[in-house]
């Protein structure tokens, strides 16, 4: 035990005496702890630059754009006569969306038939169109709501008769976790497993690629001793930095542990038999560096699994990351309990378990002797 | 190989070819794998649209309008009931555990509620943490919800005679009619895959660069006999050693360009000139980032290391998910430093929106002004660094 314990303290040194190793297990996780979340630290997108064509020029015209301009996600920049200024703002990047107002809008309005509207948003950023067209339908429905209620009740209609017909149920829609639909809060816990793992096995990559397994207790020692350090960065990672940015979280750290353990094992695992076949460091750090984004696009976050065509999907699944990084969103952003994550939690095991004995096969394949 | 190149830089770019054909395993990650990772991920955004997601159904009514006001909901192409629950926290698990997005709840009494014009109200709670889908989710139902006031509901409350006839007309007064400027199917494939591929080689231009430049200078006399190699000049030799990369790169973006184009059917709506300066630029911008980064770091580890964390979370800086213009002053200008920035703004530009060419022209500068300076500062490096001075300097 005491050798062990040794052994493991032996490879920790290594560690951090190897200036790569050193800079990609340590120095790189904290640079991405500092970096990574920066274009998202406003969480969510205000004041989205529009101009306006107000071909009507009434006042419900003018009512209409005032109420839009004080909405939280649009801010009227520009205020212009007619369609091609407006284009060349936007091909010039000052305004992000159009807003059009045609002729007779007011008169329309108080004859009772559709006065439409029209709203060019932009479709090459989702976030800026959904911004957008939220907006102007809410105006559209708030100050519509009050212009055929008013003329409801003008027509003699009770006013419970008109508001039923106005609309005749209510609609709520009630985020559940990350009720403010921060950016950060999305994409940063998800982010951090993901370079965790790539991280994990840049690191077991540079350590031992081409290099001779050293013999005895170390040979278990040295990837405990590894599991064991990013158990600290899990919790470094999934619990500290979230509440250092102030994304919330609702995990139990206990089920969080319960997941990383396995999912750790399977990672290191993976790292052991990935330097059986590419057996240079570069060529390693090369292979892994490159991985990170696609790994983060099938891992359920920002694309749901159920749209990834079917071989595709069981494939990526190879990946400890695949089906780890939504579990430790369940976990800590859902408050998830171990038996809510079994599946996920399953597959790690069935992973650390494949992984382990490939390592160890080809090792054995690759050094004759040594087995 | 023409004789009209510089004898230098000949050299090297013989050199370099004779390396790449020694390793076979190099060879593979730096050619063939980003043409493969390309594939892979245009297979994983085949479907273009999340079509279908799954959500659970909590019915306390069970009515004839109930049980069509979620007929409507399965309908929308978006969204599909898998299952029915009979309790908020039924569905609240299903929601945790991922079998759904969300749940949509009609409460009891609704129909009953809605005839007697007291206005029931339809819940649908969304997984808010998985911001793309769950919006999805949200936008969807609530739609939904509205065609089934404005339609199924209204109709009810007239024939139940708890509104006159007459009340009906114009159900809404402001239509909004939406059109989204460019990609008119908002389609995820032009969208997403399209700014998602050049991320990735990006990624892989720079640290090539970074990986073949650095195994040559990490010793201590490297770049002095890389530099001789080039006949004296630090810009031959490092033309030399990146144009096979360079070539190969470019001929992958364009692979890359003839999934989009082609086998997508992406629109492209502006200059086909352009397009392709840009893509050059690009190429030689990441080419020239990653180099400046071996010639930094002077080992192969720590050349990839800091070309991961340049170029790793570039996707985030360059604003295709969250906007740039809502950026903090450090992750704006971090973005700015980075060559995939003006690349995607200039191909959203061209190939999207179709954009004036001379609006797309300072865009066009801020690319072509990284690739020189990147550029100019590893040529700056070599010669220093093979300069006699620096051998004494170092240990």
């Amino acid at each position: 035990m005491i050798r062990f314990l040794a052994a493991m303290a032996d490879a920790l040194t290594r560690l951090f005496a190897d200036k790569g190793a050193r800079m990609t297990m340590i120095v790189s996780i904290l640079i991405y702890a500092c970096l990574y979340p920066q274009p998202y630290a406003g969480e969510v997108v205000r004041d989205i630059p529009i101009a306006v064509i107000d071909q009507d020029g009434s006042t419900a015209s003018r009512a209409f754009l005032r109420r839009l301009d004080s909405s939280d996600s649009v801010a009227i920049a520009a205020v212009v006569d007619a369609m091609p200024q407006a284009e060349r703002m936007y091909f010039a990047r000052d305004v992000f969306g159009i807003v059009l107002i045609p002729d007779n809008f007011e008169r329309d309005l108080l004859a009772g038939d559709p006065a439409p509207i029209a709203a060019f948003g932009d479709g090459s950023y989702f976030v800026l169109y959904g911004g957008l067209t939220t907006a102007v339908n809410s105006v559209a429905q708030e100050l519509g709501g009050q212009v055929r209620f008013a003329r409801l009740t003008a027509t003699g209609a009770d006013q419970a008769t008109a508001a039923a017909l106005v609309s005749p149920i209510s609609i709520a829609s009630v985020p559940l976790f990350n009720p403010t639909g921060g950016y950060a809060s999305y994409l940063v816990p998800a982010a951090f497993v993901l370079i965790l793992q790539q991280t994990l096995l840049m690191g077991i990559g540079i350590m031992h690629a081409g290099r001779p397994t050293r013999p005895g207790v170390a040979r278990l020692a040295t990837p405990t001793a590894y599991v064991l350090l990013y158990l600290m960065w899990i919790g470094a990672t999934q619990i500290l930095l979230p509440r250092i940015y102030g994304l919330p979280t609702l995990g139990d750290p206990l089920t969080l542990f319960a997941l990383s353990l396995p999912f750790l094992i399977a990672v290191t695992a993976m790292g052991f038999a990935l330097i059986q076949v590419i057996n240079t460091r570069e060529g390693v750090v090369f292979f892994l560096v490159v991985q990170g984004m696609p790994l983060f696009f099938v891992s359920g976050v920002a694309w749901p699994l159920e749209s990834i065509a079917e071989p595709m999907r069981t494939l990526m699944l190879l990946f400890p990351s695949t089906s780890a990084v939504l579990a430790f969103i369940q976990i800590d952003q859902m408050g998830a309990d171990l038996h809510q994550i079994l599946p996920a939690l399953r597959l790690q095991g069935i992973l650390a378990v494949i992984y382990g004995a490939l390592a160890i096969v080809l090792h054995r394949w690759r050094h004759p002797r040594a087995g | 190989m023409s004789q009209s190149l510089p004898a230098g830089l000949r050299r090297v770019l013989r050199r370099e070819l004779r390396q790449i054909r020694s390793r076979p395993k190099l060879m593979f990650m730096l050619l063939p794998f980003p043409v493969l990772l390309m594939g892979l991920l245009a297979l994983i955004f085949a479907p273009g649209l999340p079509r279908n997601l799954p959500i659970a159904v909590l019915d306390l009514d069970n009515t004839t309008l109930s049980r069509q006001a979620i007929r409507m909901v399965d309908a929308t192409p978006d969204l599909q009931v898998a299952m029915r629950v009979t309790d908020l926290a039924q569905g609240r698990d299903a929601l945790v555990r991922g079998q759904v997005y969300g749940v949509v709840m009609i409460p009891e009494h609704m129909q009953r509620d809605l005839l007697s014009g007291r206005r029931p109200e339809l819940v649908t709670l969304y997984n808010n943490q998985l911001l793309t889908i769950g919006g999805i989710v949200s936008r969807s139902t609530q739609a939904a919800f509205a065609n089934f006031g404005a339609g199924a509901a209204a109709i009810a409350l007239v024939s139940n005679g708890t509104v006159p006839e007459a009340a009906r007309k114009a159900i809404r007064p402001i239509p909004v009619q939406q059109t989204p400027l460019f990609n008119p199917a908002l389609d995820y494939v032009h969208f997403l895959l399209a700014a998602l591929m050049p991320a990735v080689l990006q990624i892989f231009i720079s640290a090539s660069a970074a990986l073949v430049l650095a195994r040559d200078v990490q010793h201590v006399n490297g770049p002095g006999r890389l530099r001789t190699l080039g006949g004296g000049s630090a810009i031959r030799t490092l033309v030399g050693k990146l144009l096979p990369y360079a070539c190969a790169y470019l001929v992958t973006m364009l692979v890359a360009d003839a999934i989009m184009f082609g086998a997508y059917g992406s629109p492209f709506n502006g200059s086909l000139l352009l397009h392709l300066t840009y893509t050059v630029l690009f190429v030689l911008a990441g080419l020239s980032l990653g180099a400046l980064f071996a010639l930094i770091a002077k080992d192969t580890i720590g050349a990839l290391g800091m070309t991961g964390v340049m170029t790793g979370p570039a996707f985030g800086f360059a604003g295709i998910s969250f906007p740039r213009l809502t950026m903090n002053t450090f992750a704006w200008a971090w973005g700015g430093l980075i060559p995939l920035t003006p690349y995607l703004q200039l191909r959203t530009d061209q190939a999207l929106r179709g954009t004036p060419v001379e609006l797309s022209m300072p865009t066009l500068g801020w690319l072509a002004l990284q690739a020189l300076i990147y550029g100019a500062l590893a040529v700056l490096l070599l010669r220093r660094s093979a300069s006699p001075t620096s051998h004494e300097a170092r240990p």
